[in-house]
């Protein structure tokens, strides 16, 4: 009887041991019941709208007063742009952030001497003005010396006069595409290099250069007959004669003429004998490189 | 009247069950309670957890800086948003489109944001107007390429977590939003709301 006991009771220990082993839950009070209410939403589109009204109140206030000091002092042409919401070189601070119709809120200054840089407070909200998204003023003595443009193809500095004109922008972003064309080729991506080509001579159309560029990746992408018509292109638009009575003035340009010359020929001759089986000696091939530094001579 | 025959007592049987029947077509009660009202019956996703969710989304949209930093940058003109994809990712259905109804109300009513028709409702738009480039009067006829582009599309999704042991079940939702730059593809704002709920089916309870 009593070994029973004893028994039992060791039973009972293990069995109240064996149910403290399971999973422990802490029992939590409940934040919202049956019967309880939700907030209003009406109440915070209302609050929203408030503080909304606020912020737009103060940001148009700081706006106006930078907008009536900067006209108060513009010349004929700053004033013009001012309007048009175009920056332009010569420009006062108060000036430019008017043509981007933006406050001092939006941009952070830097001053260095009679320096100074004005750059968007936030990169992912930068003030544009009529010709693009601005990522960089620079000032000398107060006034804009230099503004940079952040474009599909890289950032484009407006430093001169020249470069605020329709084809001085276009000039850049020709000149943008061919760099990253030249960066293309040297990795060996031809299609994008002459995709790249392409679209720069849409900006930059009669450049000699850039149409050898293009002849060179048709070249080299076995397309001879659009190569030919390139390379014909590409002499034609030179004044050969001009160029040889110079001295050869620009050694690449004439290896340049020579090798297109010479490719005209070849793939003339291909073009012309196209039923004749691929002879032993293969056709010398097309250059590889592309010379980027040469500049047509100007008559 | 007393149950000898058995015809009697079929008679009593049906009588009986008519009575049962009838009783219980009186059973319906139907009344209108405040929407704002909290009733959870089976512990599935309810009118509740969208209300909180859209709630929880309008409060931080507007308490983020990114309407005040665009109006800052854009001459303190509002960004325009779009609704893009909110994908449901569990189980369960969750009607996605009331609190992002919710959120687009918000949106508009507070003043704060644009909004532009999604891909799907601009669709009926644009053949109307393309109608009325035949049919209507020019001087009443909608100009085509006058849209307004939007800065930034909404997009998000619902989760949800499950754990069951007996009678007892916990649920977990978690709602993310987000809007992206269709320029840049940088996400602005990210707003989040968690549900958790807790189920226990009694055999007996009060």
């Amino acid at each position: 009887m009593h070994t029973t006991v004893k028994s039992r009771l060791a039973l009972g220990t293990l069995a109240v041991l064996a149910a403290c082993n399971g999973p422990r839950r802490i029992r939590e009070a409940p934040i919202l019941m049956n019967g309880d209410r939700t907030a209003s939403q009406d109440r915070l589109i209302a609050d929203a709208r408030t503080d909304g009204q606020a912020d737009n109140a103060s940001l148009t206030q700081a706006r106006d007063s930078v907008y009536a000091k900067a006209v108060a002092t513009c010349r004929a042409t700053i004033c013009a742009s001012v309007v048009k919401g175009e920056l332009s070189l010569g420009m006062t601070p108060a000036q430019a952030m008017a043509a981007t119709r933006t406050a001092p809120a939006a941009w952070t200054l830097r001053e260095s001497g009679a320096a100074t840089v004005m750059v968007p407070r936030m990169l992912g909200y930068a003030p544009r003005d009529a010709t693009g998204e601005v990522v960089m003023v620079q000032f000398d003595d107060e006034r804009v010396n230099a503004v940079s443009y952040r474009e599909t193809q890289g950032i484009r500095v407006v430093s001169a006069a020249s470069d605020t004109t329709m084809e001085g922008r276009a000039t850049a972003m020709a000149d943008a595409l061919i760099r990253e064309g030249d960066q293309f080729n040297a990795a060996g991506d031809r299609a994008k290099a002459l995709d790249r080509y392409d679209r720069a001579l849409a900006l930059k159309r009669g450049d000699a250069m850039l149409e050898y560029k293009v002849a060179t990746m048709l070249d080299l992408q076995m397309r001879p007959v659009e190569a030919q018509i390139r390379y014909q292109r590409f002499l034609q638009s030179l004044e050969i004669e001009q160029i040889q009575a110079r001295g050869q003035a620009s050694a690449q340009l004439a290896d340049a003429i020579a090798r297109a010359q010479q490719r005209v020929i070849v793939l003339e001759r291909q073009t012309m004998v196209p039923a004749t089986p691929p002879s032993s000696v293969p056709p010398a091939p097309p250059p590889t490189t592309v010379p980027d530094s040469v500049q047509t001579p100007r008559p | 009247m007393i149950l000898t025959t058995p015809a009697a007592i079929r008679r009593a049987t049906l009588l009986g069950l008519a009575a049962v029947f009838l009783a219980a077509c009186n059973n319906k009660r139907v009344s209108r309670v405040d929407p704002a009202s909290v009733t959870d019956l089976s512990g599935r996703w309810n009118d509740v957890d969208s209300k909180l969710v859209a709630n929880a989304l309008i409060d931080q949209t507007f308490s983020g800086p990114w309407t005040a930093q665009y109006a800052s940058a854009h001459g303190g003109t509002t960004p325009t948003v779009i609704i893009g994809s909110f994908r449901n990712r569990t189980l369960e259905h969750v009607p996605i489109g009331t609190f992002v109804k919710d959120l687009e109300r918000a949106y508009v009513n507070s003043g704060r944001v644009r909004l532009v028709a999604s891909r799907d409702e601009r669709t009926e738009v644009r053949d109307e107007r393309d109608d009325q480039q035949t049919n209507a009067s020019a001087e009443t006829r909608a100009r085509i390429g006058k849209e307004n582009g939007a800065s930034y599309m909404l997009q998000g999704d619902v989760q949800a977590i499950e754990d069951a042991e007996g009678r007892e079940k916990v649920v977990f939702y978690q709602v993310d939003a987000f809007l992206v730059d269709l320029e840049s593809s940088q996400k602005v704002w990210i707003g989040q709301h968690k549900i958790k709920k807790y189920i226990d089916r009694r055999r007996v309870g009060w």
